[in-house]
């Protein structure tokens, strides 16, 4: 079972690795048909706005004549829509991995740095495929594919063999709600994140393609508001067991007082914008320091030690 | 009818419906703005506005999180070592000095080798319970007022600049599409205030009105958490190196009553070396009655009456009783806790605080056979304070003693023992009661957001009618296209006329 996971995993690295391809591309035929409307100056439907997001209204928006710039347009789309299944496939690929290695081994991933790092690629990929869903946001996919092929070649380089449960993680059902909100929730920061590069890190002459600020900034803030109270619920049941297993609720343990630093983080973006009107690339960097604080702690124990390192 | 337009704020930033970042507040309702200042300058209620400053909490919590980091970042004594000068001291002159050379001393005079009890890391969280405190204490009367009284009617400029806005023409009169409308917002559970208007019909909806009361939640959960910080800090006790010698009744203290005893303790192991099981199985006496036992494991503690027995530790440990002349002056087990540093010996420690001793007992460790120091025996290195050399260091077997400066020292026996932290902490129900508030005041906060909106129906020469409708946006994406569903439904023919769903 455990060697089908792991077939599981290469095929949804490969997949992932080949969407990333595809949005890139897109993004490329996306930009070279722009181009050629701009020039040919045919009003395109989705001038100023989401070309990657608008795919499908873009053919549409270019006068029948103009045969080069709407071949490379419906390439554009076409590709897209590729990138998409590729995604939904990786996260299907994901899924069982991860499924049969819960099957084979009786508990949730949370032993090995190698099921956290798969378990945060899929947290990633299913956020991403709801945000995409549900708001259309295919531009997001240039950052997150990318970062969830990283995430999985960590998992890749580590260790994949099952190590059994020690005493202190001999607590499944307490730890697999712990981990599975932790995926959820860093899954939306990675949201957020990848929603405040675009505003930050997007070259002028590619602005066009993307998103316009406004859009970026709701997306960031939607994404926050599904991972802020979800990464409250992890604190929360962290500090549970703790009790249980510790005989203290708040340790100052290193991991634990980094996702204190996450969550306060998020916090003070949650109030900054919220209150204090922050919109834009001054919210834009709040979140990509909250997501920075969000890598400091899935890592983390790797360098500090503390009670989370099992090793 | 014209289609739903979500205003842009410099447009709308004059008008209802616009959220004051300045004051952070929204106005739609009309609320009436403090000075801020100019007009108060009693230096209390500069204090309240300092508190209730939104600036004042950002600065807070970002001073705070920067010292979390470098408490994280940076080397911690343990609170114990801490409380010791002068293994303090020791410890300070070992790895951080090694890892931070002359910065050590400058940390040390900050006090960022124990950041999270620094006087102004504490006071960091009293300032921010204060500011909290008085945010919520600031904005509950408000949401109170827009929740139960809330302004039902908007002049025409709201309509013309609201964030959400609709004006349908629809070919029915006033009466039937108030109804239509009225049935609109039934279906999707809003609650519908009817308003006065002299020159047509106006409502005000809304729906999850009490869900702004989350922020006072999870802000007063924050306080409540920290209040159960201070209460654990406080109050009850924890013992973290608690000895249960393997079949010895031991007093727990702290004026519980209680006695455990260990009946045994095992530790097993997988296949491949890692730790598997560690269980104790304790029996818990009062007043020489057993009232629990349990099979102790790490995740799951022995509780009785508000005491937690957690396990914790394992070993082997030497017997030892200290006598001067009758009198017993130590008895009990040392825990052979640490390992030389070539990893010949086994190393325990004993304090006679009283007589000054520190006493070092030593044996081979496990596996290890070595000439001076033959299994069944043990070394005592006697330690008296001020005194550079050990008074004197006798190897003694099982059972036999050696007198020392007038104290007898007798290694009885090894025995093993297991290590528990011994705790009760009246705080840690506080802290969950505010945890759980704070995810209860996160989820009405985020998911739960009050959505109001206004309605203006006006009557047509011809017969017909003009709808108007106007929502604030806020930081609510989810409503914008439950405003456009509604503004479709109104508009479709076939809409429904005077049903009330059931809720």
């Amino acid at each position: 079972m455990l060697t089908y996971s792991q077939f599981a995993f290469v095929a949804a690295l490969i997949s992932t690795v080949l969407a990333t391809i595809a949005y890139a591309w897109a993004m490329s035929a996306g930009h070279r048909a722009a181009a050629g409307a701009s020039r040919r100056k045919v009003l395109v439907a989705a001038s100023g706005d989401d070309l990657l997001d608008d795919l499908d209204s873009l053919p549409g928006g270019l006068e029948p004549q103009d045969t080069v710039a709407r071949d490379t347009a419906m390439s554009a789309t076409t590709l897209a829509r590729y990138g998409t299944r590729l995604t939904w496939l990786a996260l299907g690929f994901l899924t069982v991995c991860l499924a049969l290695r819960m099957m084979a081994t009786g508990h949730g991933p949370f032993v090995t740095q190698y099921e956290f790092a798969t378990s945060l690629a899929w947290g990633m990929l299913a956020s991403y495929c709801y945000f995409e869903w549900r708001y259309h946001a295919r531009t997001l996919a240039l950052f997150i594919l990318p970062m969830t092929v990283v995430a999985l070649a960590y998992a890749g380089a580590q260790n994949s063999q099952v190590d059994p449960l020690v005493p202190a993680l001999q607590n499944s059902l307490l730890l697999t709600i712990h981990i599975i909100v932790a995926i959820f929730a860093y899954g939306a920061f990675a949201i957020s994140f990848a929603a405040a590069a675009l505003t930050l890190w997007t070259p002028q002459r590619w602005k066009h393609l993307v998103p316009k600020d406004e859009v970026l900034d709701r997306l960031g803030y939607r994404a926050v508001v599904i991972g802020f109270p979800l990464d409250t619920m992890v604190l929360v049941l962290g500090a549970v067991w703790a009790e249980i297993a510790w005989g203290s609720y708040w340790s100052w343990d290193p991991k634990e007082t980094a996702s204190l630093v996450t969550w306060l983080i998020y916090g003070g973006y949650l109030h900054a914008r919220v209150a204090r009107g922050w919109t834009g690339r001054r919210a834009a960097w709040l979140l990509v320091i909250g997501f920075a604080s969000v890598v400091l702690t899935f890592v983390g124990n790797a360098f500090f030690g503390g009670l989370h390192s099992y090793t | 009818m014209t289609t739903t337009v979500r205003g842009r704020e410099d447009v709308t930033s004059h008008v209802p419906g616009h959220v004051d970042h300045e004051h952070g507040v929204d106005v739609l309702d009309g609320s009436e703005q403090d000075g801020h200042g100019q007009h108060h300058a009693h230096p209390l209620h500069k204090v309240w506005l300092f508190l209730i400053s939104m600036r004042t909490g950002l600065w807070i919590i970002l001073t705070l999180g920067v010292l979390t980091l470098l408490g994280t970042l940076l080397m911690q004594v343990e609170p114990e070592v801490r409380a010791d000068a002068a293994a303090y001291q020791q410890w300070l002159a070992g790895t951080p000095t090694q890892r931070y050379g002359g910065w050590a001393g400058i940390l040390d005079k900050l006090g960022l080798f124990h950041v999270f009890s620094t006087w102004y890391f504490i006071a960091l969280f009293g300032l921010l319970s204060l500011s909290i405190l008085a945010c919520s204490v600031n904005r509950a009367p408000r949401l109170w007022r827009v929740a139960t009284r809330p302004r039902t009617t908007m002049s025409t400029v709201f309509y013309d600049h609201a964030p959400l806005r609709a004006t349908i023409d629809l070919p029915i009169d006033g009466a039937a599409a108030v109804e239509r409308v009225r049935a609109a917002l039934h279906h999707r559970h809003f609650r519908i205030l009817d308003a006065p208007d002299q020159r047509g019909s106006a409502l005000y909806a809304d729906r999850f009105r009490w869900g702004p009361f989350g922020t006072v939640i999870a802000h007063l959960s924050l306080i409540l958490v920290m209040l159960g910080f201070v209460v654990s800090a406080s109050t009850g006790f924890r013992d973290k190196s608690f000895i249960a010698p393997v079949g010895v009744p031991v007093s727990v203290g702290h004026g519980t009553g209680l006695v455990v005893e260990a009946k045994s303790f095992t530790d097993s192991y997988y296949d491949n070396g890692a730790p598997k099981d560690y269980v104790s199985d304790l029996v818990l006496t009062a007043d020489g009655k057993q009232v629990a036992r349990h099979d102790t494991r790490v995740n799951s503690p022995l509780i009785y009456d508000g005491v937690w027995f957690h396990q914790s530790s394992f070993g082997i440990g030497a017997d030892v009783t200290v006598k001067d002349g009758d009198t017993t002056v130590y008895s009990g087990l040392v825990p052979l806790q640490w390992q030389s540093d070539d990893g010949q010996q086994s190393i325990g420690q004993l304090s006679i605080p009283a007589r000054g001793l520190t006493v070092f007992v030593i044996e081979a460790a496990s596996g290890r056979v070595l000439a001076d120091l033959p299994a069944g025996s043990a070394q005592l290195e006697v330690h008296k304070a001020g005194v550079d050399n050990p008074l004197a260091a006798p190897v003694v077997s099982q059972g036999q003693s050696s007198l020392v400066d007038g104290l007898t020292y007798t290694y009885q026996r090894n025995r093993q023992y297991t290590g528990l932290t011994v705790k009760q902490d009246s705080g840690s129900w506080v802290v969950g009661l505010g945890a759980a508030l704070l995810i209860l005041g996160c989820y009405l906060v985020f998911f739960m957001p009050h959505r109001r909106l206004w309605v203006r129906v006006r009557d047509n020469a011809d017969g017909t009618s003009q709808v108007r409708l106007g929502a604030p946006l806020k930081r609510d994406p989810g409503f914008e296209p439950v405003f456009e569903d509604l503004v479709s439904t109104i508009n479709r023919t076939d809409a429904p006329v005077g049903q009330t769903p059931e809720e």
